[in-house]
């Protein structure tokens, strides 16, 4: 078994799916920003036909089942954030439900996009730009400069070094996690063609993957509400 | 010499953290379990999160060993 080759096939393969020319340099656009934009269609078209036709009395199944999934994830992201913090529990719903569903990808045979280290880049620095972005809203800027200095003075390069660390191991987390389940999944695929990988698949590519989408959703409401309290 | 291959062998000991983190946090678990086996539910929860925070340290293993296998 060439264990070495599947490797470096899955990790080092290119990347860019569309090249454009510009005058000096280049601008790629990659196969993992492709299978999000597929994942942000789907998602948008079940959205539409989950909220069309929308009525306040004698509501369809279809109504009913929509209202569940939005009390759902705002229950939970809700119950996260906390009393403060509930202005921010629709934008962690949706993150929560774009990760899961960018994790769920690799049911369908594609590659899925968190594999890709740019988009749970992006992903993480939309978070730590949130999170400080809310500590300034809430606290002020003036309070905000002077929360990197609390509890004492003496913790002030710990808290600015978190700026960059908070983002990083976010990133890196989510990351590891899909490439490590995709990894494990190929090689038992090698190894055992049938049957087997069917059950494993349940936990690598299901389970892990919603449970991951929920870490970071997790760990970043728990940012905000340190941020802002 | 090539030595790559050993570096990532030695990220790999990162696995030894979270298996005992693991460890710990599920014996604790079953211990909460059997004091109040109605707050189940939310253990449960807490258990899941904890497992997968402590796994992260294994996951930075793995990241740092495939990086020094593959990235140039």
């Amino acid at each position: 078994m060439d264990i070495g080759g599947l490797l470096k096939e899955l990790l080092l393969e290119d990347k860019v799916l569309i090249h454009f020319d510009f005058m000096n340099g280049f601008f790629d656009i990659n196969k993992s920003i492709v299978v999000t934009w597929g994942v942000i269609a789907v998602l948008t078209l079940v959205l539409l036909w989950l909220t069309s036709n929308m009525k306040v009395h004698n509501i369809s199944n279809k109504q009913l089942v929509a209202e569940f999934i939005v009390d759902g994830l705002r229950g939970i992201t809700g119950g996260m954030l906390g009393e403060e913090g509930y202005m921010y529990r629709d934008f962690m719903a949706v993150v929560l439900v774009f990760i899961g569903a960018s994790n769920l990808v690799g049911l369908v045979g594609q590659v899925p996009a968190t594999m890709d280290l740019n988009v749970t880049a992006g992903l993480a620095l939309m978070s730590i730009v949130l999170v400080e972005a809310a500590g300034i809203h809430h606290k002020g800027f003036g309070k905000w400069l002077k929360s990197f200095s609390q509890p004492m003075a003496v913790v002030t390069p710990m808290n600015i070094l978190e700026l960059a660390i908070r983002p990083l191991s976010l990133c890196m987390r989510l990351f590891g996690n899909v490439i490590g389940a995709t990894v494990i999944m190929e090689l038992l695929k090698m190894a055992v063609p049938v049957i087997v990988p069917a059950a494993f698949s349940v936990y690598f590519d299901i389970f892990d993957g919603l449970i991951q989408a929920y870490v970071f959703v997790f760990l970043t409401s728990l940012y905000i509400k340190e941020a802002i309290e | 010499m090539d030595l790559t291959a050993l570096g990532a062998a030695i990220a790999a000991f990162t696995g030894i953290g979270a298996g005992i983190g693991i460890g710990v946090a599920t014996a604790k678990a079953v211990d909460a379990v059997a004091r109040q086996p109605e707050a189940d539910g939310k253990i449960m929860k807490l258990l899941l999160l904890g497992c997968a925070l402590a796994e992260a340290t294994a996951i930075y293993g793995f990241v740092v060993s495939i990086m020094i296998l593959f990235a140039k």
